[in-house]
């Protein structure tokens, strides 16, 4: 029952998924922590850090969670159900959204999605370093140093910044 | 494929919802070898990946009583969650001069990150208002 609760919600999850999944992230934490306790707070942030860290699409979070949740049945009927009604879109919208080029319509939608894609970007970030819903300004502290580093040398490797992040937690959380 | 055909197939992608990398796998397996061009793209993209993921998350949860092995792990989560606050800092500078963008970007965190209000409700809502201020030329 449990892995059909999953496949529901992340295939709903995969069709507001605009800015891929940075955005659903704020989302995605509600959900498994809050309305359904799979994991606790701190667990959610834990097993985004394993998904950023390993190679690969950073999608695979949900693969951890479905694991999580319900073994390899789990993690792979995540993975399918947050991949395949984004894939069905790309799959038919591709020539569509094509074919509209030129209209106003198209022209306001893309223009409508992006600050709200920045903000739920940002929400997630706030929501990560903020587990517990209260501020933890060794969290904060991390995550700042991180943000301002990544917007002042874009063409640092983030996997460096996770490493400094893994130090700083070494020292700060432990 | 050209540049600019490259550019402008990853543009959609990042718009269309879903995972972008997966969406660019559907879209150009499709275009060069159809249904199954797009489905062998889509395993080929995260069948290794996900055997990745699986054995580092294994190896976390075995370990996860662990103090240290939780304090690293979570600054490796506190160090991503900034990655993404770096990421929405560098695409809001360009909304900066769009008060409504600023407001509909704010008006987003508040709701979703700070309110923990359903994006599901969210977003539907504040994309109707959305386009509808873009109709405005206000975006």
């Amino acid at each position: 029952m449990i892995v059909l609760e999953l496949a529901l919600y992340f295939a709903a999850l995969s069709l507001v998924a605009f800015g891929g999944m940075p955005a659903v992230m704020p989302e995605m934490q509600r959900f498994v922590v809050e309305v359904k306790g799979w994991t606790t707070p701190a667990e959610f942030t834990q097993l985004f850090a394993v998904a950023q860290a390993a190679p690969g699409p950073n999608v695979l979070i949900v693969s951890l969670i479905g694991w999580k949740v319900g073994g390899l049945a789990g993690a792979l009927v995540g993975l399918v159900a947050v991949c395949g009604p984004a894939a069905a879109i790309a799959w038919w919208v591709t020539e569509l959204w094509e074919r509209f080029k030129e209209s106003p319509w198209r022209a306001a939608i893309q223009k409508a999605i992006a600050p709200l894609v920045v903000g739920l970007i940002l929400s997630g970030g706030y929501v990560l370093a903020t587990p517990h819903a209260i501020p933890e300004w060794r969290m904060w502290l991390i995550a700042g140093a991180a943000a301002a580093i990544h917007v002042v040398t874009p063409r640092l490797n983030p996997l460096w910044l996770l490493a400094g992040g893994a130090a700083l937690g070494a020292i700060l959380l432990s | 494929m050209t540049q600019a055909d490259f550019v402008e197939t990853i543009g959609l992608c990042q718009f269309l919802p879903g995972p972008n990398i997966g969406n660019a796998s559907i879209v150009l397996g499709k275009r060069w070898f159809g249904f199954a061009g797009a489905l062998v793209a889509a395993a080929g993209l995260y069948a290794l990946p996900l055997v990745w993921v699986l054995a580092l998350g294994a190896l976390y949860l075995e370990f996860a009583d662990h103090t240290y092995v939780r304090a690293v792990v979570t600054g490796v989560g506190a160090a991503g969650a900034g990655l993404f606050i770096g990421t929405a800092i560098k695409l809001g500078t360009a909304l900066v001069r769009k008060p409504a963008a600023l407001v509909l970007l704010l008006g987003c965190f508040l709701a979703v990150g700070v309110g923990r209000v359903s994006m599901l409700l969210v977003m539907p809502l504040a994309a109707v208002v959305g386009i509808w201020i873009a109709r405005r030329g206000w975006l």
